[in-house]
């Protein structure tokens, strides 16, 4: 009995100190206040005001950006890493080992050395920062996730399926897309979120390879808004907006793969 | 010599050449370019004068001491507090059990920004001064779990026959903790303190915002310089980085294989 | 043969694939449709001048000569963004916007184009800017060419302390040392930005050879000499500990908050933060401390890789006109360059009650004008203020002194906790070791 007690209150606390701050922002979202700790009541000027910035600082180009650059990225990310882990599957052990040490490398280094050789590739070939460099630079260090998630289900395949195919008289693209990709799906879905939400959530490298051409991601968007003010009244709302998003997305998540395991065992 | 194409490209293992490709380009020529800067002066000679800035300047050292220390502090605090929380939530057995664990994995999806200007936010609201003590609290907030995330995965998936094994032996619950359950958690423990170490170093943005710019951690060092133009000392600086990340994994499979040999059923 | 539904994805596939296509591919055409000649690029500081010029100006210039022009424009927040991408010289503005000091770095390295004064039948306005900053230009004129043929001075200030008066008094801010007494500690916010910093702590330090004549302020603060540096660094490190922090940009926030008392600023942002303090029921005001500060301006430039030397110079001079400036000076809240009478007209505020002696700006008889003395400093203000030149060569070192005197966070507990946690991981296999000897003595001893 008494371990329940603690087992809960310890873990309550955490969760208390975890979100602690979060939901201080998001009640104050709800009010005009400059300084954050008044009240001054209730209102949603400030979700109002959120999408109207200037033309040099909008918050929904912004948006937009981030959303358009992390689509874009996943989509070639997935594509890439797909083809990548087909190949990487059919080669043989020393060129295997080779290209998944490198393939790693981007999972293990710390967000701004990956940052940083971008920009120094980026200069050094003279691309102007922009779209372009944020695109490719996303694609570097989504893809190796993305072959991370559908090699293993290259190895769960049944390797006899793709040759009963060829043997049925089906042509190698044929069968690729009827045996294989179907099998890879959850492996490529799984890997396109995952490419997506590292996007989208990327500050480091994108800060290093967007130029100053006014490109903005939601991050950078952050950042510079932070720098002028700390966290200015604005940001309140849009906190709150990540916030309950991110919610939603991981309860959504949570219910499908507790419906899968309800399946499974019933 | 049309079917000489299709087979070609029948052959599944051509299709990483593309990935290798892109790894080249993206991944090892930029590393190659870091070095390359690093071992060059301003005006493009070879020369080792990043390297001797570096040595000879005491407060870079001093810095990159300073952030190994709020990195250790980090990581020790991390595995102190999350540790017992993982453990407690893979013992859970109420069907919240998987949505307690959704909302501590869920500050990790959300921009890392917004955490750090909440904790901001925090602290002006409680009216404590922001500094060292903001830091390491900002720092352990953020890092918190990507400690749990990993030890809890580690812990889910050990055979539970092992503990039943253990305890039909005759252990007291404290030797089947110690001796068994925490043993086999290793891997789990070594992939946290290495999703939070080396991370810690590498930031610049929590340090800016929860000190006022008052205290500067390594990755701020690393972002000044290559933003006031000096690559070649940003890239020496960055080698010195890599070479810390190359002992702390090694250091770290180090101990994950001496805990797999010994397995801990002594 | 296809008996089976067709999975739906390979549709999907082709539509993100189209969109992604048009993204590219409509951002490519934006990029080539216009010729290069007929195009202005501007590189200026983020909210520094009036936006509406940007599309007013290509209707003037085509009156005045007939041409076409387009404006690209394109803004930064950090003085060392913009100088590297100029040196670099990967891109090719043909119209920046340094700070004085930068301008002198980059006229002595040859990285500027002189104006071009050739304005047929237009006037030529850039004699509209006051002799004041044309004389103070002079000094950063290297041989074979002078500072006037090479920029054009925008907006100009002084740097002080913005304090909050009913927090502090006001006369223990007429002094910098306000901001090494510890009474104020916790509630100052200083600069990043070690051009400034360094003039305050240097003028501070040798206030005493000031006040007896020994040196002057302008030595003080341009002979960079390794003597002059070390005097810097000791009074930074004595200045740090009593500071809250360090800000570039968020000072103004702070302070109308009121969780810092004093801010280091510059004029032109003090306005606008008592301005905007004002509106929320906080007081703030700005002074020059007594000892002494530093006057600094911002001028256009044409750098070397300007491609359009001739629209830039048109625009130049069209910025020089007093109605133009007015406007910018509205938009920015910066005081201009400009000393015409029109200007200083607009500038009269009868509802002061002390003059301005601005005789030194305006031209003789200007004396006293009721203006706002934070944007257009009393001459005895402008006394004690001098000019910063860049370090140049010295450049390097005195940004080591910066990095010495900011980094040294590290201190003994740091250092005991690290050297306790290496002894443990050392400790660990060592511990193993005998632990392994110990049951194998164990076994030994059970056969």
């Amino acid at each position: 009995m008494i371990k329940k007690i603690l087992t809960s209150s310890y873990l309550g606390l955490l969760l208390v100190m975890l979100y602690a701050p979060i939901l201080i922002i998001i009640v104050f979202s709800f009010t005009e206040a400059k300084v954050l700790g008044n009240w001054t009541g209730f209102s949603l000027k400030l979700y109002a005001s959120l999408f109207q910035g200037g033309v040099t600082h909008s918050l929904s180009a912004a948006l937009w950006n981030t959303l358009i650059i992390g689509l874009t990225a996943a989509f070639i990310s997935t594509v890439l890493g797909t083809v990548a882990a087909i190949g990487i599957f059919n080669l043989q052990q020393r060129a295997q080992k080779a290209i998944s040490l490198v393939n790693s490398i981007p999972i293990l280094n710390p967000d701004i050395i990956t940052a940083i050789s971008l920009f120094l590739l980026f200069v050094s070939v003279g691309i102007s920062q922009g779209y372009t460099t944020v695109v490719l630079a996303h694609v570097t260090f989504c893809t190796p996730y993305v072959v991370l998630s559908v090699l293993p289900r290259l190895y769960r395949m049944n390797p006899s399926l793709y040759e009963a195919a060829l043997d049925l008289g089906a042509t190698p693209f044929l069968a690729l897309r009827r045996v294989m990709l179907p099998e890879l799906k959850p492996g490529m879905i799984s890997g396109f979120i995952l490419a997506f939400t590292l996007s989208i959530d990327d500050f480091v490298v994108t800060l290093f390879t967007i130029g100053n051409e006014g490109l903005e991601t939601i991050s950078t968007y952050i950042y510079a808004d932070a720098r002028k003010g700390g966290l200015t009244p604005e940001l309140r709302p849009l906190s709150a907006i990540i916030f309950v998003t991110v919610l939603i997305l991981l309860i959504i998540i949570n219910q499908r793969a507790v419906k899968k395991t309800n399946l499974k065992t019933t | 010599m049309r079917r000489k194409i299709i087979s070609f490209f029948g052959r599944r293992r051509t299709w990483s050449i593309p990935y290798a490709i892109f790894l080249l380009i993206f991944v090892l020529i930029p590393l190659a370019l870091i070095v390359y800067y690093a071992f060059t002066s301003e005006t493009g000679g070879l020369s080792f004068e990043n390297f001797r800035k570096f040595m000879q300047h005491p407060e870079a050292i001093n810095i990159l001491i300073y952030s190994i220390g709020v990195a250790m502090v980090t990581t020790i605090l991390c595995l102190l507090i999350g540790y017992p929380a993982a453990y407690l939530l893979s013992r859970l057995e109420s069907r919240m059990a998987s949505l307690l664990v959704m909302l501590f994995i869920l500050p990790m999806w959300i921009n890392f920004l917004i955490r750090t200007l909440a904790t901001v936010a925090l602290f002006g609201f409680l009216k404590l001064p922001l500094g060292e003590g903001a830091l390491m609290f900002g720092m352990v907030y953020n890092f918190l779990p990507f400690m749990i995330y990993p030890i809890y995965n580690i812990l889910q998936k050990t055979d539970p026959n092992l503990i039943e094994a253990a305890q039909d032996l005759g252990a007291t619950p404290r030797q089947v903790f110690f001796r068994t359950i925490l043993p086999l958690s290793i891997p789990g423990i070594t992939s946290g303190i290495m999703m939070v170490f080396m991370p810690v170093i590498s930031t610049f943005a929590i340090a800016e915002l929860l000190t006022i710019n008052n205290i500067k951690l390594f990755g701020t060092t690393l972002q000044e310089n290559i933003y006031n133009g000096m690559w070649n000392y940003g890239a020496a600086l960055s080698l010195v980085m890599l070479v810390l990340i190359g002992i702390t994994s090694l250091l770290n499979t180090g101990s994950t294989a001496k805990a797999s040999e010994e397995g801990g059923l002594i | 043969m296809r008996t089976f539904a067709q999975p739906k994805y390979p549709i999907v596939i082709k539509v993100l694939f189209l969109l992604i296509a048009a993204v590219f591919i409509l951002n490519a055409c934006r990029e080539s449709e216009q010729s290069r000649k007929k195009i202005l690029k501007i590189y200026n500081w983020a909210d520094y001048i009036d936006e509406d010029l940007l599309t007013e100006f290509p209707l003037w210039y085509k009156e005045q000569t007939g041409e076409e022009v387009e404006i690209v424009y394109q803004v930064f927040d950090m003085a060392e963004v913009m100088y590297t991408k100029i040196a670099l010289g990967k891109e090719d503005f043909d119209l920046v916007c340094p700070t004085q000091y930068i301008i002198e770095r980059m006229l002595k390295y040859d990285m500027l184009l002189p104006i071009d004064r050739n304005f047929g039948k237009t006037g030529d306005f850039l004699g509209n800017i006051s002799p004041f900053l044309l004389d103070r230009m002079d000094a950063f004129s290297v041989p074979g060419k002078k500072a006037a043929d090479y920029m054009v001075p925008y907006m100009w200030g002084t740097s002080g302390i913005l304090y909050n008066t009913r927090l502090i008094p006001t006369k223990e801010v007429q002094t910098w040392g306000c901001f090494w007494d510890p009474k104020n500690k916790g509630k100052i916010l200083m600069k990043d930005h070690y051009w400034d910093v360094y003039n305050m702590a240097a003028i501070w330090g040798f206030y005493p050879e000031i006040a007896s004549g020994k040196r002057t302020r302008y030595d003080v603060s341009n002979d960079h000499t390794p003597e002059d540096i070390a005097m810097v660094e000791k009074q930074l490190i004595l200045l740090k500990p009593n500071l809250a922090g360090w800000e570039a940009d968020f000072g103004k926030e702070m302070m109308t908050k009121g969780e810092v008392w004093m801010n280091y600023a510059w004029s032109g942002d003090a306005v606008w933060a008592i301005e905007e303090a004002a509106a929320v029921d906080v007081s703030l005001d700005y002074v020059v401390p007594r000892e002494g500060s530093n006057i600094w301006f911002d001028g256009w430039v044409i750098p070397k890789n300007a491609r359009n030397v001739k629209a830039a110079s048109y625009f130049l001079n069209y910025l020089c006109q007093s109605e133009i400036t007015l406007r910018n000076m509205d938009v920015s809240g910066y005081t201009s360059a400009i000393g015409t009478p029109e200007i200083r007209d607009a500038q009269i505020d009868t509802t002061l009650t002390e003059t301005v002696n601005l005789s030194y700006f305006f031209g003789p008889g200007n004396d006293s004008l009721l203006v706002n003395p934070i944007q257009y400093p009393d001459s005895s203000v402008v006394e004690r203020c001098v000019l910063l030149h860049d370090f140049l060569d010295k450049n390097d070192t005195v940004l080591e002194m910066w990095s010495r005197a900011r980094g040294d966070s590290l201190n003994r507990r740091m250092i005991f906790l690290i050297v306790g946690v290496l002894i443990l991981i050392a400790a660990l296999p060592v511990y193993r070791q005998i632990k392994k000897a110990r049951s194998k003595k164990r076994k030994q001893t059970k056969k």
